[in-house]
């Protein structure tokens, strides 16, 4: 079972189903994705994540240029903003499943409650773009991505490959980091 | 009995089920949202587990992260509490299949009892009278009309799923019936994913009775009495009582065995609770079944000092019930009043907020089932109930005395609360009488209700 992607697990939908979803992507291109791209562009955030349904859309800024940015660190009022879209009382300054900690941190949380895998390849050093894969989470033999919530560079394991986290958990901090050699990014 | 229990709901009622888990000696994990991480049960807890977040589809709602909690956290069954997933036969399966045991009848049991026709048609078979309605399910508009012409108006409109009053309507003509079947559908659609409809008779000056049953695997049922649950607003339910005032013990017995010989006879199991109407000459009509435990336990609970929530644990882990009807003993009388984020006078608008100052009433024969405290900040995101105060006494009228001393003790300041319409219903002649019937708010509206109250 843990080995079952979302992605398997869609081919196999009903009709009525594969409709549903056509309808929600024509909802997102259509309604969403425009006042996304405004909200990215003035935010100045690295990347803005929506949800609809099973789907999601993940806007990423070119080029790395996250902007740095001080949030309260009351771990309630930031995980709130991950309800898909901005509220008027709370803007969502923090992309999902991400808590900036300071100037130079950020930790990649958990997007559901399950068993924790990191990716197999991923090493303290690597270096990241906001969006990369770090691992994932399996709520009940469905694979929930772990994504970097900026650019940057692996730092930390917060908890060990095979540990049940709760949703929203913190689990691998990103470093931003000025890259040393390459401009190559992380494995996409 | 379970080693531990997942506690898959928020409020007072996962309060509740963490005091039957600890007064049983079962460990207990409290899943909540991350809209109820400073809440109370969560506080209290001996383990927590976030589980999504504030929105409910993806967090109370959502089957999988409910399920993927219990497993992680070693749980051997789940408690949905009431709302939420309680009554939800898909959830009750899958959960099994991943073998834990969920706490409420059996997935087949809960599937046998999933329609509100088919319920009605299945006990209807098993000797209780049931109220004249639509064969079926309403297939279209000239389908409704039709049937509405045979049943006679007025009539009951019904979502088949669900409950809450949502999709709910009562006509008195064939083009109020017209007018009405569209917004009915898009309603019970929204609120349960359900828009098949039915049609139910409606008797006007009509009395909401329910029988507390419990019934063990092994086919052994008992009742534990009767609630008069007359005081609606909009088909919801605001105070509740034991016994009702409107039958005679006599009747009361008689209904109440009707009801469990029924139940037992058509293979119902665990904790329920059978809904009737009763018109105004003491004639009883089955209406529907609720599978779960009720917000309104407690009146029970204080009547015959027995604790439901521990009953109901104890009948999903396979217990015999152990205690028999000659058991159960009825002792007094009991009013729980429904404590709810909305203002009364303002249409009942749900309020959300800073709890500023929280105190709760105290005394002989009084409870409160609260998860108020000072500098609580109620989320938006779900329902208005902020707690149940139960009172009982030897007798009606001292039950209704300490009822108005709590409610003026009752301290909740920085949200609207219904407190003024329990305060407005212990000064009405007719509920003081016991003489209320549904629409005791509605003929009226509850803000003039309110007045009259306040002039007396």
């Amino acid at each position: 079972m843990s080995g079952m992607s979302s992605r398997d697990a869609r081919l196999e939908r009903d009709p009525a189903e594969r409709a549903a979803d056509h309808a929600a992507i024509d909802r997102l291109t259509d309604e969403l994705l425009p006042a996304l791209i405004a909200k990215l562009g003035a935010t100045g955030l690295g990347e803005l994540e929506v949800r609809e349904g099973a789907w999601r859309v993940r806007l990423r800024r070119p080029g790395g240029s996250a902007t740095r940015e001080r949030r309260a660190s009351d771990r309630a009022a930031d995980r709130t903003s991950d309800r898909g879209h901005a509220s008027s009382s709370r803007p969502a300054h923090a992309p999902s499943h991400a808590t900036v900690r300071s100037d130079s941190r950020s930790v990649a949380t958990s997007p559901a409650v399950g068993i924790f895998q990191p990716r197999k390849d991923l090493t303290a050093g690597a270096r990241v773009r906001a969006g990369d894969p770090l691992g994932a989470v399996d709520m009940l033999g469905v694979a929930q991505e772990v994504v970097a919530p900026m650019d940057g560079v692996v730092g930390t394991s917060l908890v060990e490959g095979g540990e049940a986290v709760e949703y929203g958990q913190d689990l691998i901090t990103i470093e931003f980091g000025v890259p040393t050699s390459t401009n190559g990014t992380g494995p996409a | 009995m379970f080693k531990k229990v997942l506690i898959a709901n928020r409020g007072e009622i996962a309060l509740r089920i963490l005091r039957a888990c600890r007064a049983l000696g079962v460990e207990s994990v409290v899943a909540y949202s991350e809209a109820d991480r400073g809440s109370l049960p969560v506080g209290l807890a001996d383990e927590a587990i976030c589980i999504g977040p504030a929105d409910a589809q993806r967090s109370y709602l959502s089957a999988p992260a409910v399920i993927s909690a219990a497993l992680v956290t070693g749980c051997d069954a789940i408690h949905p509490g009431y709302g939420f997933l309680s009554e939800d036969e898909g959830f009750a399966e899958v959960v099994a299949a991943h073998g834990l045991t969920f706490i409420g009848p059996p997935a087949n049991v809960l599937e046998r009892f999933a329609s509100k026709a088919g319920t009605r048609q299945l006990l209807g078979a098993h000797g209780l009278p049931t109220i004249p309605g639509s064969e079926g399910m309403l297939r279209d508009d000239q389908h409704a009309l039709a049937e509405a012409e045979r049943i006679g108006y007025p009539v009951l409109v019904k979502p088949s799923a669900g409950g809450g009053g949502k999709g709910m309507r009562m006509v008195r003509t064939a083009r109020e019936l017209e007018s009405v079947l569209k917004v009915c559908r898009s309603e019970a659609k929204a609120a349960f994913g359900d828009d098949s409809l039915y049609l139910e008779k409606w008797l006007d000056e009509n009395r909401h009775v329910e029988v507390q049953v419990a019934v063990d695997r092994y086919g052994h049922g008992i009742h534990l009495g009767e609630r008069d649950c007359s005081v609606q607003r909009r088909h919801q339910k605001i105070l509740e009582e034991s016994p009702t005032p409107a039958l005679s013990p006599a009747a009361r017995t008689e209904l109440a065995e009707k009801a469990v010989r029924a139940v037992v006879a058509a293979g119902y199991e665990n904790v329920g609770t059978l809904e009737f109407l009763v018109d105004a000459h003491g004639d009883f009509y089955f209406i529907e079944i609720n599978c779960r435990i009720q917000v309104e336990h407690p009146v029970t609970e204080a009547v015959t000092r027995l604790d439901l929530v521990a009953m109901q644990m104890r009948i999903a882990a396979g217990e015999p019930l152990g205690i028999t009807q000659a058991d159960v003993d009825f002792d007094g009388h009991a009013i729980e009043f429904r404590i709810n984020a909305e203002d009364a006078a303002n249409d009942f608008r749900p309020g959300a907020g800073t709890v500023e100052r929280y105190l709760a009433p105290g005394g002989p024969g009084v409870r409160m089932d609260s998860h108020l405290f000072t500098g609580y900040d109620v989320p938006p995101y779900y329902d208005s109930l902020l707690g149940k105060l139960i009172v009982w006494g030897p007798d009606r009228a001292t039950a209704i005395a300490r009822g108005r001393v709590a409610l003026e003790e009752l301290v909740i300041e920085g949200i609207t609360t219904n407190v003024d319409i329990h305060q407005a219903l212990l000064a009405s002649e007719t509920f003081l009488e016991g003489r209320m019937t549904t629409n005791l708010l509605d003929r009226v509206g509850s803000a003039a209700f309110l007045a009259a109250a306040a002039r007396v």
